[in-house]
This record gives structure tokens, sequence and C-alpha cells, in this order.
């Protein structure tokens, strides 16, 4: 499944149990896939299966059981924060700092001297839309505003990968059909790599370039396919025929893995 | 709003001198404003270094209070085991009643400054120690992560992420902890004390001054006001976006 | 999880007693500050068989009991209808909260001048520690009761009283506990401090005199006799409370 560039990051057999003395819980299972460089992926599986603790893997949070992940052919073992941003579901901006403040707060981190952080931040926010909000408080702003501030604060150090753990869940849907977009057209400028991590089979189908399905926990992937959709997407794409058959490709492959795991009996979750 | 509020004290203040005047109540239940004015002048300079040897205990008391509470709760906060056992051992403790061990504490520090600093420091520190902890402990776990991520070593995240979050459970218990101190320090100059505030109340109380009791009870007063006033600043500067948080709502 | 919170109960309890022991063992301390374990277990049990001793505890258990037992339903009543009462409310509830706000102890000396040093004086002081967070509580619990629930139960036709009883009364309880709890903590402090300061019967004469006279392991045997039977009140009202408030499923308020 190539789109023909240097790959940069790669899961090998990834692995991860929890509570290995007491009741083993195996949380993914053999987890292998290949990220190339500016490649847009989602990860698309049900709710508890495991996508949280892999993407908490491929940025060195926590540590795998089993296998490996090589970033730049590096093996990954804790955070690498000038080369990876995270993002998570709740915007965690820190509700005393500004938004400014915020977005700088990983560059001072990282070391970076405050001239410099402050372009930085304002250049970011003018990207995301909020340069009028630049002094406001976390709390004055949307939710779509404040997961639009942790973008900016996820590109500020100008990482190479970003690794997304369902950023738009706690939105409505308008919000998060315009989020989506707005994802999209900062990808096209700036080239990163994204991995994007959510349950909802369309915001997998209209971002990504790949779409790696996961089955129930234990996690593992048990599908890869390529969008072939043409860019840039508007939200238009998604009555079109070709998207509603990839959909269905992709609610297969899960709802095969549901009936498996319903019919043999086993608890689902 | 304000000139009805002063409106309405001068009303109090002028009934209650009223009452005195008119002898609709004994001199020695109540004493009017001007008369407690009279025994402020009076005795300006006795009151002046009591205050000053209560307002002395009260500040040592509330700096160790707040280090060694905050402090304690930080460690038992950041260790999920620590606190879940800990916590519950220090809620039990809070509940005994620490006026019983005055006597106590007044045979191994004797009567001095020092024993009364001691109790007031106990007093204090159950609050501020079980509230800071809690306020470290309910931490969302996201932000644990959102730290690590950005490269945080474990000191940065404590004290750049973990204690500002907890801010404003922390100045709650610093609230309460202060108000015991402050009580703690009168009620044991008034027990037993050759000075301060709580010393001049009981004197005065025994010989029947009842003017100079309701201005040591006034002043009393006034500590633990300007105690809480000062507390109030703390809040403002560490916790002002929490305000703003709830005024929003 | 439980057992290993006991567990950790008990082995500092054990551990406060095993340094004491060891610190008076090498003789670190003035043994007249601080006497060893086994004196004051020796003047503990020497106490717990003295009649004098066991008049004076009653004395003071009357007392609180007394307080507690007037002040506590008239607290009760009093928050349950500023509660129901927004009128009253209003106008009475910034009224209490400043009370409470305000340290109830120091007006002890005022305390004694308006009401001279018997049992009347005692009870009254012991009276308002409990009767400001009985009341504060029992309007916060009123407060809290669901609307919605007595509308409907209402509208199935239910009187008054099944109403009080079936709606208010659960959704209530584990907050009236509290302050029950509550009150009776502040209640036996109060009554401590006011025989600590003028009366000539109590424990809490008993605790200064002793202390003034360096009698160390009588002092010793009944404050920690006190504080023990204190925090069994206190756990026991806890354990009353989280089973109240068992419908609730919400972890225990500490």
């Amino acid at each position: 499944m190539s789109l023909g560039r240097p790959v940069v990051i790669e899961a090998r057999g990834l692995g991860k149990i929890y509570g290995i003395d007491r009741a083993p819980i195996a949380a993914l299972k053999d987890i292998s896939f290949a990220v190339e460089e500016g490649s847009f992926v989602s990860l698309v599986g049900p709710s508890g299966c495991g996508k949280s603790t892999l993407l908490q893997i491929l940025a060195g949070l926590v540590p795998s059981t089993t296998g490996e992940v090589l970033v730049d052919g590096v093996a990954v073992r804790q955070p690498a924060p000038e080369k990876i941003s995270v993002m998570f579901q709740e915007a965690t901006l820190l509700p005393w700092k500004r938004v400014s403040d915020n977005v700088e707060f990983p560059l001072e981190i990282l070391g970076m001297k405050a001239g410099e952080r402050r372009q930085r931040a304002a250049a970011m926010l003018s990207l995301v839309g909020l340069s009028e909000f630049t002094e406001r408080y976390p709390h004055e702003l949307s939710g779509g505003m404040r997961q639009r501030v942790s973008i900016a604060r996820a590109l500020a150090p100008d990482p190479r990968i970003m690794l997304m753990d369902e950023p738009f869940g706690a939105l409505d849907e308008q919000t998060r059909i315009k989020m989506g977009h707005e994802l999209l057209r900062i990808w096209e400028k700036t080239g990163k790599t994204i991995f994007f991590i959510t349950h909802s089979l369309t915001e997998a189908l209209f971002l990504a370039d790949i779409v790696l399905v996961m089955s129930h926990r234990p996690g593992q992937i048990v599908g890869t396919i390529k969008t072939d959709l043409p860019r840039p997407r508007t939200y238009e794409i998604i009555g079109s025929a070709e998207f509603g058959a990839t959909r269905n490709r992709i609610w297969k492959l899960i709802s095969q893995d549901d009936r498996e795991v319903n019919g043999k009996g086993m608890a689902s979750l | 709003m304000t000139i009805r509020r002063g409106l309405m004290i001068l009303i109090v203040l002028g009934l209650w001198e009223a009452v005195r005047r008119f002898d609709l109540v004994s001199p020695l239940l109540l004493a009017s404003p001007t008369e407690i004015c009279g025994a402020l002048v009076k005795s300006w300079f006795e009151y002046v270094v009591a205050l000053r040897l209560t307002v002395t205990e009260i500040l040592i008391a509330l700096a160790f209070a707040w280090t060694i509470g905050i402090g304690a709760g930080m460690i038992a906060g950041l260790r999920p085991l620590l606190s879940e056992t800990t916590g519950p051992l220090l809620s039990s403790l809070f509940a005994v009643p620490l006026i019983g061990w005055y006597p106590l504490f007044m045979v191994w520090f004797g009567i001095g400054i020092t024993s009364k600093i001691v109790y007031a420091i106990v007093s204090g520190f159950f609050p501020i120690a079980i509230n800071t902890m809690n306020g470290i402990g309910a931490l969302d776990h996201q932000y644990l992560l959102f730290g690590k991520a950005i490269g945080c070593s474990r000191r940065q995240i404590v004290f750049r992420i973990l204690l500002p979050m907890a801010m404003p459970s922390i100045v709650s218990g610093l609230r309460i902890g202060t108000g015991l101190v402050v009580i703690g320090v009168i009620v044991a100059e008034m027990l037993a004390s050759l000075g301060g505030i709580g010393y001049l109340i009981s004197y005065y109380r025994s010989i029947y001054a009842t003017d100079h009791v309701y201005l040591g009870i006034l002043l009393a007063l006034g500590c633990a006001f300007a105690a809480n006033c000062g507390l109030s600043l703390v809040e403002r500067r560490f916790t002002s976006w929490r305000v703003m948080q709830i005024e929003e709502r | 999880m439980k057992s290993l919170v006991l567990f950790v109960q008990i082995a500092f309890v054990t551990v406060v007693i095993g340094l004491w022991a060891a610190v008076s063992r090498i003789g670190a301390v003035d043994p007249t500050i601080l006497p060893p374990p086994a004196k004051v277990a020796v003047a503990l049990e020497a106490l717990l068989r003295s009649n004098d001793f066991l008049a004076d505890s009653l004395d003071t258990v009357i007392r609180v009991v007394a307080a507690f037992v007037i002040g506590a339903p008239i607290a009760l009543a009093a928050g349950f209808v500023m509660g129901e009462n927004i009128g009253v409310g209003r106008s009475l509830s910034p009224i209490f909260n400043l009370v409470l706000s305000v340290p109830q102890s120091i007006f002890l000396p005022l305390f004694v001048l308006l009401f001279g040093l018997g049992f009347t004086e005692k009870l009254i002081f012991g009276i308002t520690h409990v009767f400001f967070v009985v009341a504060v509580n029992a309007m916060a619990a009123v407060r809290q009761v669901s609307h919605g629930q007595v509308m409907l139960a209402r509208s199935f036709g239910a009187n008054r009283f099944r109403i009080y009883r079936s709606i208010y009364l659960p959704a209530m309880a584990p907050q009236v506990v509290t302050g029950l709890r509550l009150g009776v903590i502040f209640c036996i402090i109060g009554i401590l401090l006011a025989e600590m300061y003028a009366s000539r019967t109590g424990l809490g004469v008993l605790l200064l005199r002793w202390g003034e006279s360096y009698a160390v392991d009588k002092l010793m045997a009944a404050t920690v006799l006190i504080s023990v039977a204190t925090i069994i009140i206190n756990e026991t009202m806890r354990i009353w409370e989280v089973r109240v408030g068992r419908w609730r499923n919400v972890v225990e308020n500490r």
C-alpha cells in the first residue's frame, strides 16, 4: 500500500499487555504498518479497541510489551517533542495561560528564546485563523476554537509528524466537518505526516490517503484501505458513489470482526 | 449598592448606641460603640503591644502551616498509592478535637509563644494538606500525558502543570486552614498566656470590663478578617482564571 | 484497597507508639514531659476505674449530648424551612454563612460574661456550635431535592407526608448526616473549650489541671482517650453517611 515516499513511521509487531501479574489484558496484538512521509493516515476502529494505547506507544509515552516502533529508522522509547507532536480528544489547554502563552508553552520547554517563541506562536495562530484571540483565556473560547489553539500548539515546534487521538470527538457535527476541512488545509500547506485516530468511518475516509482498520480488543489491523479520492476534498465528496463504496468496505471489515467476536461468544469489550 | 449598605451599617451602629444610651441593656452585657472606642483610646498602647504579639504568632504559624501543609499534600498527592492510604488517615485525624491537646502542648512547649504557634500550626495543617492532596491527585490524566509528550521533565510537570491546576483546591484548603490558625492562636492565648489579644479578652472578662471584652473580640475578628483578605489577594493572583471561569457561568 | 487503608492506619499508630517507646527508653526526652507508653497505659487503666474521672467524663458527655439533642432538631427545622422557603432562605442564609465563617470560639469570653459560668452557658455555647453547621447543611440538602421527582409524585396523587418520606428523606439524608457529623465534632470542641476556660467539672478542666500540675501520664492518657473516642464517633457517623448515600453511587466525600 505505497504512495511512493520514504517511510517515516514503522510499527513492527506491536503488542501491549496490561496487568501482567494479575489478570492480563491484551490491548494490542501484533500491530504492523508503515506510514510514509507527508501522508495522511487514519486509524479507525470501535471504542475500547486500543487505539489510544497505540497512539501513546507511537508517541513514546508508553512502552510496548512486544515489538517496536521506528521513527526515521530509530526505535521510539520516549517522547521526541521536536519531531513528534501529539493531540488529544480534549484540547488540554492550560486554563491559567492565555492562548498565545499556551501555544508558546511547548516551545518554552524546548528551550526556544522568548522573541522567537512569540513569532512562531503568532504565525501558528494566524495559520489556524485565531490571530484576534491571542490574548484570550481558554474558557472564553468555544470547543472548536480551543481545538484550533491545540492544533496551533501542536504545530508550533514544527514537528514532522503529528499524532492525533480523536481530536474532534468532543465537537458537534458541523464544527467537526469544518475542523476537518481546516486540518486538510493546514496539512496541504505544511506537508506534515499526520496519523489521525477516529471512530468515525466517514471522517477517517474523508481526511486520509490511507485508512487502517482496527479490530476489537485485542486490537489488530484487519485491513488497510487506500482511499484513492481526489484532492482537495470537499464535503460533497461524501455523497459520491465512490466514497460510499469505500466506506462500505471499511464497514464490512469492522462488522465482520464484530460478528466473529460475538459469534464465538467471547466477551466483546 | 454600597450607599445602601453604608446606610444600613450606620443604622445598626445608631441602634446599638441608642440601646446603651437609653439604658435598655445593662452595661455588663453590652458595650456601646462609643464605650468601645473609649476603651481603645484609654488603653491604646496595651492593645498595640498585644496586637503585635498576636499578629506575630499568627504570621509565624501561617508560614509553617502553609509550607508544611502544601508540601505534605503535594508529596502525598503525587503518588496515588500514598494519597489513597494517607488520605483517609488525615481525614480521621482531622476530626480529633485539637483543643484537647492544648494542655499537653503547654507541658511540652511551655506557656509561651511556642505552644501557641505549634497549636495553631497543627490546627491549620490538616485542611491544607488534605485539600492540596486532593487537588493534585484529582488531575486529569490527559494533562500528564500532554506534559510528557512535549518533553517536560518530572519537575516541570509538577510545578508548571500540576501545581497551577491544583491551585483552586489548594486555596480553598488555605482558606479553612488560615481561619483555624487565627482562631487557634487567639483561643490558646485566652486559655493560658501572658500576652496577646486573647489574653486581654480573658483578663478583662475576669474583671467584668465589658467594653474591653467587646473591643478585644472585635480586634480578634479583625485579625481573622485581615487574614482572609490577604488570602483573597493570593487567590486572585493564582487562581484568577478560575474566578473568571465561574463568573462566566 | 479498604484493607490496605486499615493496615496503614494501624501501622501509623504502631509506628507512633513504637517511636514513643524507643525515645523514652533511650532517655532522649525528659520523662516528666514525656513519660513512656507503659506508664501512660497504667494511668489510663487507673483513670477508667476512678469514679472521679468517670464522673467528670459523664459531665462532659451530658453537656455534649444535651447541646446536640437540643440544637440539632432546631437546626434541622430551621435549615429545612430556609431551604424550602426561598424568601426566608435568601434573607437568612447570608447571615448563617457569615456566622459559620467567623470563628465561634472567639466569643467564649462573651458568653461567660453574658451567661455566667454554669451549665446554661456551656449548653448555649455548645448549641451555637451545633446549630449553624447543621442548619446550613440541612438547607443545602433541601435545595438539592429534585423538583422533577416531587412533581412526579404529586401527579401520582401522593400526599405531603408520602412525598416527604419517599423523596425528600432519601435525597436529603447524606448531606444531613454530614451536617450532623460535623455538628457533633464542633460540639465536642466547643464544650471542651468552654470547660477548659471556665468550669469546675468536666474533662476540659481535668486536662488543664493536669497540665498545670505536670501530671503528664494522666494528661496523656485522657487526651488519647478523648481523641480515640472522637475518631470512633466520627468514623461511625461516616459509615452511616455512606450507607445512607449509597443510592448516590458517589465516592464518599472526604
